[in-house]
């Protein structure tokens, strides 16, 4: 037996170098970070329990869970994206390792089927005043912010790798899901779409 | 590129799309009831319209559903769309592309 213990590495650990990259004639355009301390779990109606799933999650969450592309917010750091018709990614903001799904499963037990996704993917935020620009060149979807406001999400690819963005806020800031197998390649093109903006990287990020 | 609206997440551009054929085709309760020529008609030959044409079309890099698509050969414009298992909207009434 090797005496040495496993220890959790967040997906983008050994990439994202924390500093000022890229051009750096002005501020900053682009601010980078990895949000580290949030649990995931994946959300699916079980066959015909869709209205009781949505009834219950109301009750249980203090949210209803959105029926169209959009984020809805939950008590206590929870939040659930629209992944798909009947499908959703709850979120727990600062959960504990492994929190999320007991958290859910107790409550929508028989409604719908719940695993836990927070080592499976990485996600990335993407913020400041040319997020929209560098995120343009990777995405076909329209990020205007008349096609595409704050609580919005959409299932789409950048660099034709599938992900789930959601948007955050006005500035704007969006954060990317990435299935982490494929968040080297996504943060190489990332930082290379981000360059010409000038780029602030951290390392991580507090999910609130 | 076509601006396809999926009935789940709305208008996209046609790249995160897949065709998946002539919608509608039925396959037979019973196949071993069918002969030969019957058979062949279900596997291999589709209408070929100069015009509308009903078919089927699968959001691969987005929800990954499928669903059913009014589209017209000759001129690219998606009339209609609308999810697998729903009638098909009565264009001839004037009814609108989903949005």
């Amino acid at each position: 037996m090797p005496d040495q213990a496993l220890r959790q590495r967040a997906p983008l650990e050994a990439l994202a170098r924390p500093g000022r990259f890229g051009a750096t004639s002005a501020a900053a355009g682009v601010m980078l970070s990895e949000i580290r301390d949030r649990g995931l779990a994946s959300v699916a109606a079980r066959k015909n329990q869709r209205a009781a799933l949505l009834a219950a999650a109301k009750s249980a969450f203090g949210c209803g869970l959105p029926t169209r592309p959009r984020r809805a917010f939950g008590r206590d750091g929870l939040s659930f994206v629209w992944a798909g018709p009947d499908q959703w990614v709850a979120m727990l903001d600062h959960g504990p390792v492994g929190g999320i799904e007991p958290r859910l499963a107790a409550s929508l037990k028989g409604l719908a089927s719940v695993v836990d996704q927070s080592d499976g993917r990485a996600v990335v935020r993407i913020g400041g005043a040319r997020a929209r620009a560098a995120l343009a060149k990777g995405m076909p979807i329209d990020l205007h912010e008349r096609a595409f406001t704050p609580g919005d999400a959409a299932l789409t690819f950048f660099s034709h790798i599938n992900v789930h963005i959601w948007q955050v806020d006005e500035t704007p800031t969006y954060e990317i899901a990435v299935p982490r197998s494929f968040v080297g390649s996504f943060w190489h093109w990332l930082t290379e779409a981000s360059a010409e903006f000038g780029y602030e990287a951290t390392g991580s990020n507090s999910s609130a | 590129m076509l601006l396809i609206p999926c009935p789940y997440c709305g208008p996209r551009p046609e790249i995160e799309f897949r065709y998946a054929g002539q919608a509608h085709v039925a396959r037979a309760a019973d196949p071993s009831a069918l002969s030969d020529a019957e058979w062949a008609q279900f596997l291999y030959l589709r209408d070929n319209p100069r015009g509308r044409h009903a078919e089927r079309w699968r959001h691969t890099n987005g929800c990954g559903r499928f669903f059913n698509c009014i589209r017209d050969t000759l001129t690219d414009k998606i009339a209609a769309t609308y999810r697998i298992g729903e009638t098909p909207p009565d264009l001839a009434a004037g009814a609108e592309a989903r949005r």
